[in-house]
């Protein structure tokens, strides 16, 4: 009898060990990447190519730092990126919540509830190559072309069905009888929404929020075509703009790649706890 | 509690919509390398001067192809001057999106460019090829010069290449005793333009061609076409593994970092070779024209050229632009930043001259009036794209050369329609 | 009378301005409204012009009228080897990649779930690499795989391994595509599931273990059933963004070596752009368009998601 409890003790621990060892080995490999942008930022250009690599920079410069920042307007890419996002997330995850409410709590007329969800859904499928060209078109009729307003529109049109679809399924997974009780109480059915859906919805809003907000800040191919000068420019087109026809300016790009995504992370460690609890009630379930 | 709901919304939306666009005086489109940095550095020296207002637009290479084509297509004013990729040209001017300059010369009282202008920058500008009306000004004289490592090739018994034999002979052996870890000879082996672009001027120095001399028939797959494949491909057995993937960039850093003895590349990487602090090779590599095969070598001209965009609104003040940014003076201060001038004055300027960093200067002179074009064809992208792909597959070794040669043949006459 | 999806009856309006009571009385559909009409505007210029296209010859030229060619631009979908290449590289990229980070996705969220519950920073960390600018993360990796002087490399030679081209290999090419994408999206899913098991109910687990139930079986007949909707979802999320891959293409191997890793959207970009055809351009989106709708509505209707 004791035998077996030892042996399934060691057993466990055994099982444990190598969890703890697979972990480790995801963790080397999801921040080994990110470890060597950061490290090549902060290398000369002869040391990003030494062999054998330098696993810490020898001779730590700022100077790639200063290149993007300084003297390129790297600064200033970042900004748009930070409004862009920003005003992308606000406009989608606040109509994107308040359809996604209805969709979640009202009922409509011929089955719309069901066709709507889906159109909205489709919508995010068109492949945005596509859309460029007619976008393109779009803008340049209504004079917006190298604008951060354009962005935020073409953005939004990404975004919306995904933050109504994570949305309505949030509130599917809500009890409806708070708001009822609430609109019992003398509230209107606005108000239900408002005083009573929304709070409970925050941690489904964080997740929305920062999904809206990853996208937005990371998008490349539609800022490449609307977008035409530093005064609307994104971070990815200054990164692309370092890819030259002659060189790739490593330094450089290893500078703004790292510096672009301590924002994310950082916004993404203070959301954190809601993260996965604000899906775990949500979009998930479909 | 609804109303503010929605006014703020609505608040929100239209403050998003406000758009700050102060367009400028002019606008001129360029490509985020180091010719773009160049014009810019000079339309700010002409806003200082001319009070004009010039807004610079940069994009990623490519990318430049691409909004000028969307403006093009679009009829859009966005842009007033387009800094252009040399093989672009027929592209853009055959499509009518460049403005021809002939009545604006005239205006200002000119036949054309003066010719302190090398003739071959000047010949690309002319669309049709050297016969046509200008559709635009050189501005960077890029051309592809043989660059190598002197010692190195001296060690391995060749002194000064002359042919591709020479360099062969010489990659072979430094390529065999470097054990893997370097190479003789390194080349962009990567798809597309990079590919296209490293195997044009040995194409060429072996007589072949991509079209016959009234552009009737296509004439890839020749006993000279065979003759320059075969050379390629001796060299690609001498270059490092993942050539395949090689561009610009790549085949600079081998050079720069001294794991490779020998390539083509283009002039803006000199000035890397000799800064100590991107480059183990200051003061070692030589710069020589290309190569010749059977026939003597010939370099594949990449200039970048300044032109009107129809659809612009202020076509005046951008020619005015353009000829300044020509002149003579200005050429040199462009040199100065570091790009190639397309004016013989400029190469031969002794201020420049006696400074190491211009010392390839004569070479790169003597390569410009001895290179060819890419086939002037409106089509070229695609053209490009399709011999791209066989020549990487070549490279690749997933099919023979003689496969290379009759698909590339098959592939281009379908798009030319030309049989 | 509003009656809400679960048709509880709600009692009636309470009084309020005019416009208030009208605002309630249709709340029901201001609400999806900007939704509604935001995604009309953005996508029905987009696809009508996209039809319209697509039955077209469009010069580069502005001054050409449009040639009018019925389908032939779908004709030539039939016959265009390029397009044939790239829609295979897809099919194996989306297939492989997505399996790939499904399956690593799950197994570290299990693995989590079941052994550092607690610590919210370390499931953090292991999902940065999807918050990365897709742009940067492919530089990344281009540097990591240059045969000559990347790390990856220098690893297999302090192994003994043969050295590898990685990307510049014709046959490793899609494999260090999957690669990079597996690392920047395995966390998505990982993500995802996270939440799933988050969301488990206790009861079932508990009447297992007082049965005996392995922990195998207890995967198998609870665990993966309760997570069914969130891994449909994932997997569908997944697809659609596989299918469009783009920027990690574009700027690792731009299609090559010898087209082994041309894809789709690289292809309608070059099409579009470099050969400046956007009415063929449309017609593969279309295609492209029309494979994802019937895919998604297939599997949607497959794992009862609609509702």
């Amino acid at each position: 009898m004791a035998t077996i409890r030892t042996r399934s003790r060691i057993r466990e621990t055994l099982i444990r060990l190598s969890a703890y060892l697979t972990i480790l080995v995801a963790l080397i490999l999801t921040l080994f990447p990110v470890y060597w942008i950061a490290a090549n930022s902060f290398k000369f250009d002869i040391d990003i190519f030494a062999v054998p690599p330098e696993w810490l920079p020898q001779n730590p410069t700022l100077k790639h730092y200063d290149e993007a920042f300084i003297q390129r307007p790297f600064l200033r890419y970042a900004l748009n990126s930070l409004l862009v996002a920003v005003g992308t997330t606000i406009v989608s995850v606040g109509f994107g919540t308040m359809a996604g409410y209805a969709l979640a709590r009202f009922s409509y007329p011929w089955q719309w509830r069901k066709q709507i969800s889906f159109w909205i859904l489709s919508t995010r499928m068109m492949p945005p190559i596509v859309s460029i060209i007619p976008l393109y078109l779009f803008f340049n009729s209504l004079d917006m072309l190298n604008t951060k307003s354009a962005l935020v529109i073409a953005y939004t049109a990404f975004n919306l069905p995904f933050a109504t679809w994570m949305m309505k399924s949030y509130f599917q997974d809500l009890p409806v009888e708070l708001e009822e009780a609430a609109i019992v109480d003398g509230d209107t059915r606005w108000g239900a929404f408002l005083h009573v859906a929304l709070p409970l919805a925050r941690p489904g809003l964080a997740a929305t929020a920062i999904f809206c907000l990853i996208i937005s800040w990371n998008e490349f191919l539609l800022s490449l075509i609307i977008t035409l000068t530093e005064q609307s420019q994104t971070l990815p087109i200054g990164i692309a703009g370092r890819v030259t026809q002659y060189k790739t300016y490593w330094g450089e790009i290893s500078a703004a790649g790292f510096m672009a995504c301590v924002p994310i992370v950082i916004f993404a460690f203070i959301v954190q706890k809601h993260l996965v609890r604000g899906l775990s009630l949500g979009a998930v379930k479909g | 509690m609804v109303r503010k709901l929605f006014l703020v919304l609505a608040a929100a939306a239209s403050a998003l919509a406000i758009s700050g666009t102060a367009w400028a005086d002019f606008t001129v489109l360029v490509p985020s390398s180091s010719e773009g940095d160049g014009l810019r550095a000079a339309a700010d020296d002409y806003s200082k001067m001319k009070g004009t207002k010039v807004e610079i637009v940069q994009a990623p290479y490519a990318n430049v192809f691409e909004q000028g084509a969307n403006a093009g297509a679009t009829k859009s004013g966005v842009f007033d001057i387009i800094l252009m990729d040399d093989p672009w040209i027929p592209f853009f001017a055959e499509n009518g999106h460049l403005e021809d300059l002939t009545p604006y010369f005239k205006q200002a009282g000119m036949e054309g460019p003066d010719n302190d202008f090398l003739s071959k920058s000047l010949a690309i500008c002319r669309n049709p090829y050297n016969t046509g009306p200008y559709v635009c000004l050189p501005y960077v004289g890029n051309a592809q010069m043989f660059f190598y490592d002197a010692a190195k090739y001296k060690e391995a018994g060749v002194d000064a290449p002359k042919t591709w034999d020479d360099v062969l002979k010489a990659s072979q052996t430094l390529t065999k005793d470097g054990g893997g870890r370097y190479f003789g000879y390194v080349f962009r082996g990567g798809q597309g333009n990079p590919v296209v672009a490293d195997f044009m001027p040995i194409f060429w120095s072996y007589g072949a061609n991509m079209f016959n001399e009234d552009r009737t028939k296509v004439t890839i797959d020749t006993p000279e076409g065979a003759a320059a494949m075969k050379t390629f491909l001796a060299l690609r057995d001498v270059s490092p593994k993942g050539i395949e993937s090689y561009n610009a960039n790549e085949v600079g850093t081998a050079l720069a970092a001294g794991t490779a003895a020998s390539s083509i590349n283009w002039p803006n990487w000199v000035a890397t070779f000799e800064d100590p602090s991107q480059s183990k090779m200051v003061g070692k590599i030589s710069y020589s024209p290309i190569p010749a095969g059977t026939k003597p070598g010939s370099s594949e001209i990449g200039h970048w050229t300044m032109g009107i965009m129809s659809a612009s609104k202020n076509k005046q003040e951008a020619f005015d632009f353009m000829v300044w940014a020509t002149s003579p003076e200005q050429i040199k201060i462009s040199a100065e930043r570091g790009n190639p001038p397309v004016r013989a004055s400029v190469f031969t300027d002794a201020d420049l001259t006696k400074q190491e960093k211009f010392r390839h200067y004569p070479v790169l002179m003597e390569a410009i009036q001895a290179s060819t074009p890419r086939p002037r064809h409106p089509k070229w992208p695609e053209i490009e794209n399709a011999f791209g792909i066989e020549l990487s597959k070549a490279v690749a070794g997933t099919i023979t050369p003689e496969e290379a040669l009759k698909n590339s043949q098959a592939a281009v006459e379908q798009i030319t329609g030309l049989k | 009378m509003a009656r809400t999806a679960s048709g509880t009856q709600i009692p009636e309006l309470q009084p309020g301005g005019r416009l208030e009571h009208w605002a309630e009385r249709h709340l029901r559909y201001l609400m999806l409204a900007p939704t509604m009409l935001i995604l009309l505007a953005l996508t029905i210029f987009p696809s009508l012009y996209m039809f319209y296209a697509a039955v077209h010859r469009i010069s580069p030229n502005p001054d050409l009228p449009w040639e009018f060619v019925g389908p032939g631009n779908f004709v030539r979908l039939l016959t265009d080897a390029q397009f044939h290449v790239a829609l295979r590289n897809t099919v194996v990229f989306t297939i492989v990649a997505v399996t790939f980070e499904f399956l690593l996705g799950l197994g570290l969220a299990l693995l989590l779930d079941r052994f550092i519950r607690r610590l919210t920073f370390l499931k953090t960390v292991l999902m940065i690499p999807m918050m990365l600018p897709p742009i940067a993360v492919a530089i990344t990796w281009k540097i990591i795989y240059e045969p000559q002087f990347g790390v990856l490399n220098e690893i297999m030679f302090r192994l003994g391994l043969p050295l590898q081209a990685w990307a510049g290999d014709v046959n490793l090419a899609m494999f260090s595509i999957i690669v990079a994408d597996v690392w920047q999206w395995t966390p998505f899913i990982f993500l995802l599931m996270l939440a799933g098991l988050a969301s488990l109910p206790v009861e079932p687990y508990e009447a297992a273990a007082l049965d005996g139930a392995s922990s195998w079986r207890q995967f198998w007949d609870l665990t993966l059933p309760f997570l069914k909707p969130v891994i449909a979802i994932a997997l569908l999320l997944r697809v659609m963004d596989a299918l469009r891959l783009f920027d990690l293409v574009f700027i690792l191997t731009g299609g090559g070596p010898a087209d082994r890793t041309k894809v789709l959207s690289l292809y309608i970009y070059q099409v579009a752009y470099r050969f400046a055809d956007p009415g063929y351009a449309a017609a593969i989106s279309l295609f492209v368009l029309f494979v994802t709708i019937v895919l998604s509505t297939w599997f949607m209707k497959r794992m009862r998601l609609a509702e």
